[in-house]
């Protein structure tokens, strides 16, 4: 109960501030969109003669002004009272009658809609769409097109080794994260860690550690593992496999945690221990939801490793990057069939070998 | 009366769930050595979590229960276990590894006093599966214990789970609800193996149920719990219409000697 109401006292303090920082923050994204399409649209060149390109135009913008100037209309907006000038940020931390106005009807849906707009046009010049140019200029790409078509059998053999390698590193990659994943998912399930503080904070620090290992790309784990044992596909491999045990642990710990609990407590009843509940209760119930995770990944990892070679870690992405370089389309052709023709394999033997499973 | 014939003490036992809602409120009982003890009460009014508090599968809020003398709250690790490992228990779902053949479900009764070795490697000593194959005989199911738990039908299923149970070699029985997602014709099979424990060798049982006819027949003793407090204790015989309304309120009806709630 006192818990509660303390939840709530806090409530009641952090509320204005959530608003105001919620309504500030949306109201200055939209007067910097507005700064910027004001100054596209104005025609500025830059002194070699040209149209201002997206970055220039970023760095122009005031952002200390805006900033100003949003905290100020936050304030102000802050203050409406009433369903139809309620203000954005109001509206979603304190919640909104469902019976209201409808949103043309009120400032706060104008302003999204205006807003959503902004965003749209604003994307549109910043990532510097050029549709003429992608409607006129196919000739451009023809060369490397009929490469792409008429692929050369100068490069086969070679593809077809590190094909091989390539699958072999996927494969290492999955078989060294399984049994580290496997351990790792069960304190990072959150109905197996709910007992003491030191559980609570083990399942804290894994989720942590793996949500922060999964969100850096394989591509960048495999640099920082050239570095570290040579480039080759080890350093791939590694790559992969950290990147599988973050990802890995998350699918993993998710369907511990969708378990029946029946079994937990029948074997929890008997009078087992921790240990005896996870190879009784809980294990027999993940054993194929996981085979099905692990085979997914493999697929996945297969598709990674076909392109970890950019960077050195092997496989046959290690030989594709200096030929798109070089511009050798036709050998090029060979390899994008070749890597096509093993990811599309892969895909269909994963999709059959799970049906076979679950 | 001298504490070794009592099974069950139950005293001021308060459960507080996040809610918060208190699913037993200041309840106290006792349960004599050798009763079959039957709860009754609509869901929710507590009779799980009475039960589940008895072996410690949910930690009381409030209160203390001993089981044969020995205390059950506050029991921590290798006391916990080997108290729980005296406790029988069978549940609504039966709860069996589904994937686990019927034998390794038995087999699994054993589990608190087998080597953590043996256990995560599921070799069982020859021993403990003659003993498993004695229980499975007891329940009738002698020649499937080579099946997959799952393929059985779910009154087999549970007398799987009852033999689990008795491979603990407990000295209490604890079923929730045992009989209410079978068959009523299936019913009495289940109910029969734990009127034999009970009568002939000497078993406590304490059974939630919500059929009149099976009460009558099987139980020794009778309460009703509603909102988590003791509102009905008797014998069985004296179980009627009227204590009925008592206990479940206004709106249930017994129908035709048979309730379902």
């Amino acid at each position: 109960m006192s818990k509660g109401a303390r939840r709530s006292a806090w409530r009641r303090v952090l509320e204005p501030f959530q608003v105001f920082l919620i309504d500030a923050g949306l109201i200055g994204l939209g007067i910097l969109m507005v700064e910027l399409l004001v100054i596209s649209f104005s025609g500025r060149r830059s002194p070699t003669g040209f149209l201002l390109p997206a970055e220039e135009i970023l760095d122009l913008l005031h952002y200390g002004r805006a900033a100003l100037g949003a905290a100020l209309a936050a304030l102000v907006w802050g203050r409406a009272e009433g369903g139809v000038a309620i203000s954005p940020g109001a509206a979603l931390i304190r919640g909104v009658d469902a019976a209201g106005p409808p949103w043309t009807r009120t400032l706060r849906g104008w302003f999204s809609f205006l807003l959503a707009e902004a965003t749209f046009f604003t994307g549109w010049l910043v990532t510097e769409v050029q549709l003429m140019q992608f409607l006129t200029q196919f000739d451009k790409a023809q060369d490397m097109v009929r490469g792409l078509l008429n692929p050369s059998s100068a490069v086969l053999h070679q593809g077809l080794v590190l094909l091989v390698q390539t699958i072999f590193l996927a494969f290492m990659a999955t078989a060294f994260a399984i049994p580290m994943a496997f351990v790792i998912a069960f304190m990072a399930a959150r109905n197996l860690t709910r007992g003491t503080f030191w559980s609570r904070s083990l399942y804290t620090f894994t989720r942590t550690v793996m949500n922060l290992t999964r969100a850096v790309e394989p591509l960048v784990w495999a640099l920082i593992f050239i570095s570290w044992v040579g480039i080759g596909p080890f350093a791939g491999v590694l790559a992969l496999w950290l990147h599988s045990i973050a990802a890995l642990t998350k699918l993993y710990s998710e369907q511990i945690e969708n378990i029946d609990t029946g079994p937990v407590d029948a074997i929890t009843a008997t009078g087992g221990s921790m240990l005896q509940v996870m190879r009784y209760g809980v294990v027999p119930q993940v054993i194929p939801p996981f085979l099905s995770f692990t085979i997914y990944r493999w697929d996945i990892n297969v598709r990674m490793s076909t392109i970890i070679g950019f960077v050195g870690g092997g496989g046959i992405g290690y030989i594709l990057k200096p030929r798109v370089d070089l511009g050798q389309w036709g050998e090029v052709g060979t390899l994008v069939l070749l890597i096509a023709g093993t990811v599309w394999a892969m895909d269909i033997l994963s999709a059959k070998i799970r049906e076979k499973i679950v | 009366m001298s504490e070794t014939n009592i099974a069950i003490r139950v005293e001021h036992v308060t459960t507080i769930f996040p809610g918060p809602v208190r699913a037993l409120d200041d309840l106290s009982l006792e349960v004599k050595r050798g009763e079959f003890l039957v709860v009754i009460g609509l869901s929710g009014s507590g009779k799980s979590t009475l039960l589940r508090c008895i072996n410690r599968l949910q930690d009381p809020t409030e209160g203390r229960i001993w089981i044969f003398g020995e205390e059950m709250t506050g029991a921590k690790g290798n006391q916990l276990r080997k108290l729980r490992a005296s406790i029988g228990m069978i549940f609504q779902q039966f709860n069996l590894v589904k994937r686990h053949s019927v034998m390794t479900n038995v087999l699994s009764g054993a589990l608190s006093r087998t080597s953590l070795f043996r256990s995560l490697t599921m070799r069982f000593s020859p021993d403990e599966v003659r003993r498993a194959q004695a229980c499975l005989d007891r329940v009738g199911l002698g020649d499937r214990g080579g099946s997959r738990a799952d393929a059985l039908s779910g009154g087999q299923q549970q007398r799987v789970a009852v033999a689990r149970a008795l491979m603990q070699d407990p000295k209490l029985f604890l079923a929730d609800e045992p009989v209410a997602s079978l068959d009523p014709a299936l019913r009495h099979s289940v109910m029969r193996h734990l009127e034999v424990l009970n009568r002939e060798e000497g078993l406590t049982v304490v059974c939630a149920l919500h059929d009149v006819d099976l009460i009558q027949r099987y139980a020794t003793r009778l309460i009703g719990l509603r909102d988590g407090r003791l509102v009905y204790e008797g014998e069985p015989q004296g179980f009627n219409a009227h204590t009925f309304k008592e206990i479940y309120g206004e709106e249930a009806e017994v129908a035709s000697g048979l309730a379902w709630i």
